[in-house]
């Protein structure tokens, strides 16, 4: 059982918390672990833990991948194994594309997530290139991702987008964290998930902010020449595309554009590559609104709505569980949470009465975000709070001037994403 | 023999949405592939899809729609990316290849 913190997105000096630690009050000392414990797994910000040395990190065999080529065949079984983490690097381009944009994804949830791979436990990544002749598409089959090499006319190699993996990937963590069953709306919110994860491995790689990405999925899988932008535009839904090969992008960026398609395989599962487009149009916004990296704050936030979610989430309680989130990390009233409410207003979406009521400390379902128990001193913690929250700001401060510093120092790693943010790059000294 | 093929779902569901079917008439084909194209659609008539290892867990995957239709009687093979048979696949793949 977890006891909210106000603060947790602060990261503690480790001299204060040994003080805190050590405190003779007993919920002082608990508040001091929970805070540990619940920035350590919802930061995950390794550079800091690297920067002031508290150690915890995952081995770095976890989450293995291995790329298996399917000769263009239309089946995974008889694949054969191309590149794994041991073995020399593959000439085939299909093959590093896969085998690096999966790295890059699994390096995203350790680093910015702190999860240890699809499942959190290591699960190993095993990635299918060269999929049938002419196939137009990337999927996820509920243990592997599965690429195909394009039609050559139109399309091109699935695996040219680092989003579209990381889309793939995101499948299978929203399988083991939410569980979002595969149609309606709730299936719309699983495959946002997989575009909003998707694209935040593409701007964490490239150091985009939210102003500066281009917020495009599958922008690199047509071949030249073809008048499309990408196969969705988180951005702007509904104008990804617009001509006579594939018609115009039908994805709505509100929900009085919902579209109402049968609950059947020829209406996507009721539309859930096209509806998905309202919560993406969310995300973008609230991203915009905070300014900065999207895998921070909104990022964080999004990832532990998705933690509080179930198989049959809806848009309107995942956004009442955004704006709740939000409040939990950032503070009520804080400028992250107005961001998260203005950008469902934008699409539609009012946060419900009883999510905008709550005050701070109610239980709530679950055991994530869990208030006051009996005899417990919220005065005392409430204080704590505020203090850690001033020396939070200080110390990231301190920890960005020290990142810069190491960063300037470290020359970027032969064949790493360049551009990366120095964060990423003290990670990287982090493991090695 | 007249034969239409539909596509659905996967990342370009967007594009594939309200698309109509493309269709092919088998008496347009020079005889020897009228004759494989009616193999192929025998054998897949024939053969059931094929029980897929995680099907309703598999995510962006594809499905497809094949119709058949022959001297008044219609036939409706239905079959997805992780379910698929040996024998639709082929079919599937003749039609790709000839309705370019
Ligand atoms: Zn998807």
């Amino acid at each position: 059982m977890t006891r909210t913190c106000r603060c947790l997105n602060c990261i503690i000096p480790p001299h204060l918390l040994r003080r805190l630690l050590e405190s003779e009050s007993r919920e002082v000392r608990q508040a001091a672990m929970n805070t540990l414990l619940n920035s350590a797994r919802l930061r995950g910000q390794r550079s800091l833990r690297a920067t002031f040395g508290i150690g915890l990190s995952a081995a770095p065999t976890d989450g293995r991948r291995s790329i298996f080529d399917c000769e263009n065949r239309a089946r995974i079984a008889g694949a054969v194994l191309v590149q794994t983490e041991q073995g020399e690097a593959s000439r085939d381009t299909s093959v590093t594309r896969a085998f690096e944009g999966l790295g890059t994804t699994r390096q995203f949830y350790r680093e910015v997530l702190n999860r240890n791979s699809i499942d959190d436990r290591g699960m190993r990544l095993d990635g299918y290139v060269h999929f049938d002749t002419s196939y137009n598409n990337a999927f996820w089959d509920g243990q592997q991702m599965v690429f195909g090499d394009g039609d050559g006319v139109v399309f091109t190699d699935f695996t040219s987008s680092l989003d579209v993996i990381a889309h793939e990937l995101a499948h299978g963590v929203t399988e083991h964290v939410a569980g979002l069953e595969y149609h309606l709306q709730s299936g719309a919110l699983n495959e946002s998930m997989s575009d909003v994860f998707g694209s935040l491995v593409k701007h964490w790689s490239l150091g985009q902010t939210a102003d500066q990405a281009d917020w495009l999925i599958g922008a690199e899988v047509f071949t030249p020449g073809v008048d499309a932008d990408a196969l969705r535009s988180m951005k702007a839904p509904g104008t990804a595309y617009d001509n006579d090969t594939f018609g115009k992008d039908p994805q709505p960026d509100r929900m009085s554009k919902f579209v109402q398609l049968p609950d059947t395989e020829e209406g996507d599962w009721g539309g859930v590559h096209i509806n998905s487009g309202i919560p993406n149009k969310a995300f973008h916004l609230t991203a915009t609104g905070i300014g900065g990296y999207a895998w921070e704050a909104p990022g964080l936030i999004w990832y532990e709505a998705l933690r509080a979610s179930g198989p049959t989430t809806e848009f309107q309680e995942f956004a009442d569980r955004t704006y709740l989130m939000a409040e939990d990390l950032y503070g009520a009233g804080s400028i992250e949470q107005q961001a998260v409410q203005d950008a469902w207003r934008q699409v539609g979406i009012r946060i419900s009465r009883t999510a905008a009521r709550r005050r701070p400390g109610q239980r709530r379902k679950g055991d994530l975000l869990v208030g006051e128990e009996a005899g417990y001193d919220g005065g005392a913690l409430a204080a704590l709070s505020r203090q850690m929250e001033t020396l939070s700001a200080q110390v990231h401060a301190l920890s960005k001037e020290v990142s810069a510093l190491k960063g300037d120092r470290t020359p970027s790693e032969a064949g790493g994403p360049r551009g990366r943010p120095a964060n990423a790059k003290l990670g990287r000294l982090a493991n090695s | 023999m007249k034969i239409s093929l539909a596509k659905y779902g996967g990342q370009t569901a967007g594009m594939l949405l309200g698309r109509a079917p493309r269709v092919l008439e088998a008496d347009t084909l020079p005889p020897p592939a009228a004759q494989e194209l009616a193999r192929l659609v025998e054998t897949a008539k024939a053969t059931a899809a094929a029980t897929g290892v995680g099907l309703g867990r598999a995510r962006d995957m594809m499905s497809y729609t094949i119709t058949v239709e022959d001297s008044g009687h219609q036939t409706v093979l239905k079959q997805s990316d992780t379910n698929m048979s040996p024998a639709f696949r082929n079919l599937l793949g003749w039609l790709e290849r000839h309705m370019k």
